[in-house]
């Protein structure tokens, strides 16, 4: 699996799975997810967990892993695949998840994961009696194809006549469930509209279009974006550069360096970072330290969360910068440390001299240098004007502007080296756990 | 570079430029900006921090005053205030200001023909003339006519594709997110206290201050608007959506066209780099060397203690100097 383009393509590609009346399903990018998912199934999956990845790719994500069998793969490998599954049709918007389960029966693709999945998505989403009141035929088909037609209507029947819990409806139904004492009043509401009806007596549908389960976390955009609302660690580096008194200041920082540096796990690679310090990331006015200050935080979270960081500063330094940007230059001594990575970091002005660093870029391989290089874009807002602040275009490249930024930020830079996998792998199954448990929590709440 | 030898020749005689030095060029766009390194000589006020515009006294009429306790101020040529709600007026020519002296300019130029309002004292910036403009201004100092100027305006804005009046806030406001970008597309040096400047690879303006902090406080006028607006002009549209999405799409954007670097390893790669740079700085070198030049004549216009301002008047190029003894203080000459 290409990660980097995998990952590009997941961040980007957003177009909508959609299930034509009589006509196949419209997957356009089923082969990468299915060649993507061959390759390496765990790795695939954790992927679709990672920070930024569209709505609709996560479907795809879900999809992939329920119509695949898991003939073959280890037990670590199906329970990770279990728990993606589960985090994912608690954490996509329920129509979304709908529209999977209706591929799913499309593509006749009847496994026993698929059959769990679905029944649990069904019969005890957080949201299911509003789901079911507001989706009953859809629902009704994702669950007739989990269990099959016949198999189906005959525990909605045995059901609608008093029973609860067979043998035949153990063996049949409640043993894909966690909370078997739920299922039959559901049952009942899928093949009953008045009980669906009753089971919401309010009406109120306007939970069902939103996901319960927040894989990325909701930012709130300040109103007025300032030099000091884009986190911590940037806005105590402000007041430093701006002459603040130090001590606090410093002990301040570290704290806030640690907390940042925490979220993440070790890199044991080797990363250079060419650091723009050139007069412009400075800024001026009201922006003056805006961009300076969070590219000099993100150099000290990678400080820590590295293993080796080599800092190529152009132009002047951290705490002066001034003059000229050559990143051409910047690029060649980074690649020099013989690093796994090499991440630019920089407003995107560069005028000794405009064009060098695409060319040294596209010179790379012909000069027998593969190793990766991917530009990190220094903004003030997500809002930038970036026309004439593309140094090279064909780099791969991210913008960003606030600490929350790393959580997405990190994972793709690392996504490009050969030894960032196992850390990109190590830091999706920390996020896995992590909505698990929230998962857990939410369950939990509402079986009580 | 080189030491600046080259000057002597495009502006022979009156401007010793003895001690001053080029540096690395740089380029954004349209605009390539040769650093200049010197002798600085202190004592002369900042334009931001010591000159004001403390009122507009009449259409066409400008009282500036030098707030220093201590330094005279000289008055960049051709330089403008921008007023929320009131009056905008450029000036003709430069001049000196005494420590606590208030000056009145009579012969400004209105450069927003249909904003009414004199008022005074409000939230203020500054910019210089853009470069098509200079010579015209320059030629009208001392003239008295608030509208002298609107003509030429209207002319620049129809060249820009801007409707054809006599209001220079039509660029100078309206493209001014795009103009501003040249104070960080180009980056002043440490201790830079001059520039040379070329559009298209053509000469446009030399500028030098008196020391670092004054120069510095020019930037912004000089590289946004007054060499800025014929380079944002003479750039190529850029490619792409005017504004980018946050969240990047890779390798989108123009590809690089170009030939790549032929050499093995960083080495390699770094030789050519350097033997490519090095064309490059003999080109810059060559736009200078092709300047016109030819004899200029000289006409001092004012004098403070043993500073003398003069206006620089040739076919090829005009401007305003200060001369201390032969030692050049402040220029601001332009290509016309």
């Amino acid at each position: 699996m290409d990660t980097p383009t995998l990952l590009a393509h997941l961040h980007h590609h957003d177009t909508a799975l959609s299930l034509p009346r009589g006509a196949c399903l419209r997957w356009d990018d089923a082969d990468l997810h299915r060649a993507a998912h061959t390759g390496d199934p765990e790795g695939y999956a954790l992927l679709g967990l990672a920070p930024g990845v569209r709505p609709w790719q996560r479907a795809r994500v879900l999809l992939q892993i329920l119509a695949a069998s898991q003939a073959g793969l280890d037990d670590r490998a199906r329970a990770v695949q279990a728990r993606v599954a589960r985090v994912l049709t608690l954490g996509l918007p329920p129509a979304h998840v709908i529209t999977v389960l209706l591929a799913l029966r499309r593509l006749r693709a009847n496994h026993k994961h698929t059959t769990r999945t679905a029944l649990r998505f069904v019969l005890e989403h957080p949201a299911a009696d509003a789901l079911i009141a507001a989706r009953r035929p859809a629902l009704r088909d994702c669950f007739e194809h989990a269990l099959g037609a016949a198999t189906a209507r005959g525990c909605a029947g045995r059901i609608a006549g008093g029973d609860t819990a067979s043998d035949y409806l153990q063996r049949r139904l409640l043993r894909f469930l966690t909370d078997p004492a739920a299922a039959p009043a559901r049952v009942q509401a899928l093949y009953d509209a008045g009980k669906a009806a009753a089971a919401t007596p309010g009406g109120d549908h306007t939970a069902v279009g939103e996901p319960v389960l927040p894989v990325d976390t909701a930012r709130r955009r300040p109103a007025t974006i300032t030099a000091t609302n884009r986190g911590d660690i940037a806005a105590t580096l402000v007041h430093l550069y701006r002459g603040g008194p130090s001590e606090d200041l410093y002990a301040a920082l570290g704290r806030y360096v640690g907390a940042a540096a925490a979220a993440f796990p070790r890199f044991t690679g080797t990363v250079a970072l060419v650091l723009d310090a050139s007069a412009s990331m400075r800024g001026y006015g009201d922006r003056e330290w805006a961009a300076l200050s969070q590219a000099a935080a993100l150099r000290m979270v990678l400080s820590q969360v590295c293993a080796r960081l080599e800092v190529i500063e152009t132009g002047g330094d951290e705490r002066a910068p001034r003059g000229a940007t050559d990143l051409a230059t910047g690029v060649l001594d980074a690649l020099g440390a013989g690093p796994d990575l090499v991440a630019v970091v920089s407003d995107g002005y560069e005028n000794v001299f405009p064009g060098d660093l695409a060319r040294v870029v596209a010179s790379l391989p012909g000069a027998g240098v593969t190793t990766p290089v991917v530009f990190c874009h220094a903004l003030f807002t997500s809002s930038d004007d970036l026309t004439l602040r593309r140094p090279a275009p064909s780099l791969p490249q991210r913008g960003f502007w606030h600490q929350d930024d790393f959580a997405e930020l990190l994972p793709w830079m690392f996504g490009h080296c050969e030894a960032g996998a196992p850390w990109l792998r190590a830091a999706l199954h920390d996020r896995l756990d992590a909505l698990d448990r929230q998962a857990d929590t939410l369950t939990a709440r509402i079986a009580a | 570079m080189t030491q600046m030898t080259a000057l002597d020749t495009l502006v022979p005689g009156p401007l010793s430029l003895a001690g001053h030095r080029l540096g690395t060029p740089q380029q954004a766009g349209a605009l390539t900006m040769v650093p200049i390194s010197g002798p600085a000589h202190r004592g002369y006020v900042p334009p931001r921090t010591g000159l004001k515009l403390t009122r507009v006294a009449g259409y066409g009429q400008v009282e500036l005053s030098n707030r220093a306790d201590s330094g005279v101020a000289i008055v960049p040529l051709h330089i403008g205030y921008i007023q929320d709600r009131a009056q905008n007026h450029a000036l003709c020519r430069s001049a000196f200001l005494a420590p606590g002296q208030t000056v009145r300019f009579d012969d400004a130029c209105c450069v927003q023909q249909s904003q009414g309002g004199l008022l005074s004292e409000r939230d203020q910036w500054f910019f210089v003339l853009p470069l098509e403009l200079r010579a015209r201004a320059l030629d009208l100092r001392g003239v008295t006519g608030y509208s002298k100027l609107w003509d030429d305006i209207a002319a620049l804005n129809a060249r820009h594709g801007l409707p054809r009046r006599g209001h220079l806030e039509q660029i100078l406001s309206r493209k001014r997110a795009v103009l501003t970008q040249f104070q960080s597309r180009l980056e002043p040096q440490p201790a830079q206290l001059g520039a040379l400047f070329f559009v298209s690879g053509r000469f446009a303006g030399l500028e030098i201050a008196p020391d670092p902090r004054y120069f510095a406080e020019m930037w912004t006028a000089l590289v946004c608007f007054a060499y800025g607006v014929a380079a944002w002009h003479a750039e190529p549209a850029p490619p792409g959506p005017g504004t980018a999405p946050f969240d990047l799409a890779p390798r989108d954007g123009t590809p690089y066209q170009g030939t790549p670097y032929q050499g093995a390893g960083l080495a390699g790669l770094r030789a050519a780099l350097d033997r490519d740079r090095s064309v490059r700085l003999t080109e810059i070198g060559g736009w200078l060397a092709d300047a016109p030049t030819g004899p200029v004549e000289l006409r001092e216009e004012e004098r403070y203690l043993d500073v003398r301002l003069s206006t620089v008047t040739a076919p090829h190029l005009a401007g305003q100097i200060v001369t201390d003894g032969d030692r050049t203080v402040y220029a601001s000459l332009f290509a016309r």
